[in-house]
This record gives C-alpha cells, structure tokens and sequence, in this order.
C-alpha cells in the first residue's frame, strides 16, 4: 500500500486500494483536497485552486 | 495558425445566421479525416470519428453575439467575433479530435450547436439524440482552466396593482408598493447568502427593469427580476418563493428558465484534463462560472461525467476586443488530444 505525507499538514496517508493519478483525496487529518499525481512512487499534491469567474 | 480557427471565424455567424458557418466547418470537418459529418436537423454541424461504443461528444457553439470585428492576426493575437466566445473552443475541439483520430471501442462526436447565445435551441436538440459516456462543453475558460459548474438563471415579470386614488389622499400608490416589494426580495436574497462566502452558493439577484402606469381606474407598476441561481434552488423552488414573498402581487416567469449545474470534480474525465494540462507545463484549476452554458441544458439529461473546457479569456466575450491568444489556442488543443488518448487509451 503506498503512503505519502500531506503537503498541508504532514500526516501520513494511505492510498485506498483503486486509487488512479488525477484523482482528488481529502487528507484524513486536515481535509484539504489533495490531487494524486502519481502512484508509483506515491505522489500528491494540493489539488487545483478553485476559483470563481463570470461569464458564459 | 489553425485553418480551422481562421476559416471558422471568419465565417461571421451571429445566432439566426449559422448556416454559412455550419456549412463550412462541415466541410473542414470532412476534409480533416472524420468518418463522418453532416448538418443536423437543428441546424447543428456535427462531425463524428470512429463507431466504437463508448461515446464522448464534444459540444460547442457555432452561434456568435452580433458585432462583426475584422478578422487579423496581430503578432500572437487573433482577432475576429467569437474567437473567444466559442468558436475558439470549439475549433479546438475539431483540432484535437482531428490529431487522435479513430480509437478502437471509442466514438468521438464534435457539434457545432447554433442558437446558444439566443435560447439554446441547437444544444436543447442535441440532449434528445445523444447519451454519451463523456460530454465536453466548449467555452472560454483559459487553456489550463477546467470549469465545473454554471449557474442556473430565471427571470419575472413581478406587476403590483392598486386602485386609482386621489394624489393627496396619502395612499400607497403602485408605485411605491413596488419599490417596497423590490425590498422584500432583496432582503430575502440577502438573508439567504449571509453564510455563503462562495458566489456560486448564492442567489444573484438583479432588477432588470421598473416601468409604471395607469389608466381611469388602476395603477399598476411593474419589476423584471432576475436571479442567477445556486444548485441548491431550482427554478421552480425560485419562483415559488417569489410568490411568497410578493405576498399576492403577481409573480409572471419569462423567457427560459435554467437549473445550475455542478459537475463531478473526481471523474475519470477530470482526471484527463488535470493530466492534459500538467503534460503542457501548466498548473490546472478549476473555475466555477456565474453565467450559464449549454453545459446546464445537457448535463441534467445526459447525466454522465463532464466539464467545461476551451481556450480563451471569458472578459473578452461579447466585447468588440475579442481576441485568442494562439499559443494559448495550441496548447488547448495539446490537452484535449493528451484528455482524448488517455480517457480512451
């Protein structure tokens, strides 16, 4: 099972088993949303800012 | 620079005068390698590659706001009505499934709907023929931008009528009753986004219009109000409460309605485009729009992962500076053929 540290917080998380590159985790301990960037090796980063615009 | 951002550019296509346009990118279309295309029975251009089972369709607009802007290109600056507002994103979309080509077990369907800018008319006949397994819907969101909700809107006719009454009688006339019920809706939207620090979580509410008369018998003053709406209140739920808060004036919906739409952010689509985006240096995000999209028309019907994507800046629609930068229009097309391959690799 692979374990990174949140970028945020430090706590240690596992990838749950399925777990793709792209997809968005919330780290267990601080919440923030987490973007894995790669699997092997184990890889996160804080997912992409969300921002508001106007516009169509 | 892409043909096909020139060719359909120039092709001057305000909403009700498509058909040039439409005609022309069917061709482009045609002559790029897709299996086929063809004009719709909405008036829509619609390009298909490959016969595989799993579909992504691929939605733009053809359609543009009036205001001819002379086509050029000044250094990296292409200039033109509806560069940004959409055919930009949609060329791209043409662009990019043009350099994937056929992928085995995969249909891509890129259309150029007409009418978005009016009522949606090409979009609305689109979710009746389709039930992708992916749907990308083409604005102007910045190459490295994924949008993953649109606002709903609605708009009424809110009348107030009272009896004729002699002006130094201290009556309310209908006019002041209006501005008293204006203040009524406005207090309520305000309680409603008092603890809604995200725009797109709130009621946008703005008064479009007041007009005022009356005859021997009546005065009468009438609101147009209208409401960019949050997921959480729809349409329905909106004038429901309207009428309650009017309290007996008359509440009349106009125009069309439209629900909010938030897309899913962990999707295997979104996935794609977040990989895409850092395959061409970039460091995605993701937006949340107040205004509306045919993504709010098909997304409730096709109910199937989806996003919003294109190259441009949204500031420049409708503006008569309305230009795409090309190395931001190169490098959409980069992510959505690195989206395509790794969505149906």
């Amino acid at each position: 099972m692979s374990t990174v540290n949140c970028p945020e917080c430090e706590a240690p998380i596992e990838f749950a088993e399925g777990t793709e590159a792209g997809e968005i985790i919330v780290c267990p301990d601080c919440g923030v949303d987490l973007e894995v960037t790669s699997i092997e090796p184990a890889a996160v980063q804080l997912a992409p800012m969300e921002q508001e615009d106007w516009g169509e | 620079m892409s043909e096909t951002l020139i060719g359909l550019v120039s092709q001057y296509s305000p909403s009700g005068q498509e058909h040039g346009a439409v005609e022309w990118l069917v061709a482009r279309m045609k002559s790029l390698g897709y299996d086929n295309a063809f004009i719709d029975e909405a008036g829509n251009a619609v390009g298909v590659m490959g016969q595989g089972a799993k579909q992504v369709v691929l939605l733009g607009h053809i359609d543009t706001v009036p205001g001819e802007i002379k086509v050029e290109q000044v250094s990296d600056l292409f200039y033109g009505r509806g560069s940004v507002d959409a055919k930009g994103p949609l060329a791209s979309f043409v662009d990019a499934v043009a350099k994937v080509g056929v992928k085995d077990g995969w249909q891509f369907v890129v259309i150029g709907a007409v009418e978005e800018e009016r009522n949606s008319e090409g979009a609305r006949f689109v979710a009746t023929q389709y039930k992708p397994d992916f749907a990308i819907i083409g604005e102007p969101n910045q190459w490295d931008r994924v949008a993953l909700g649109y606002k709903g809107s609605a708009w009424a006719n809110v009348t107030v009528k009272r009896g004729q009454a002699h002006t130094a009688s201290g009556e309310e006339t209908a006019a002041e009753a209006a501005v008293e019920v204006w203040l009524k809706i406005k207090a309520y939207v305000d309680s409603f986004n008092a603890d809604k620090p995200k725009v797109f979580d709130k009621l946008l509410l703005t008064l479009r219009g007041m007009d005022s008369d009356s005859n021997d018998f009546e005065q009468w003053a009438k609101l147009k109000v209208g409401v960019r709406l949050p997921v959480e209140v729809s349409p329905e739920d909106w004038y429901v409460k309207l009428k309650e808060i009017v309290n007996g004036e008359i509440v009349e919906p106009t125009g069309f309605a439209i629900s909010a739409w938030k897309c899913e952010k962990n999707s295997q689509l979104v996935r794609a485009f977040l990989s895409g985006i850092r395959s061409q240096g970039g460091e995605p995000r993701f937006v949340y729009k107040t205004g509306t999209a045919d993504l709010n028309i098909v997304a409730p019907v096709w109910q199937c992962p989806a996003v919003v994507y294109g190259p441009g800046d949204s500031a420049l629609d409708h503006t008569p500076n309305e230009h795409i930068n090309l190395d931001d229009y190169r490098k959409a097309v980069e992510v959505l053929s690195a989206a395509l391959e790794k969505l149906s690799g």
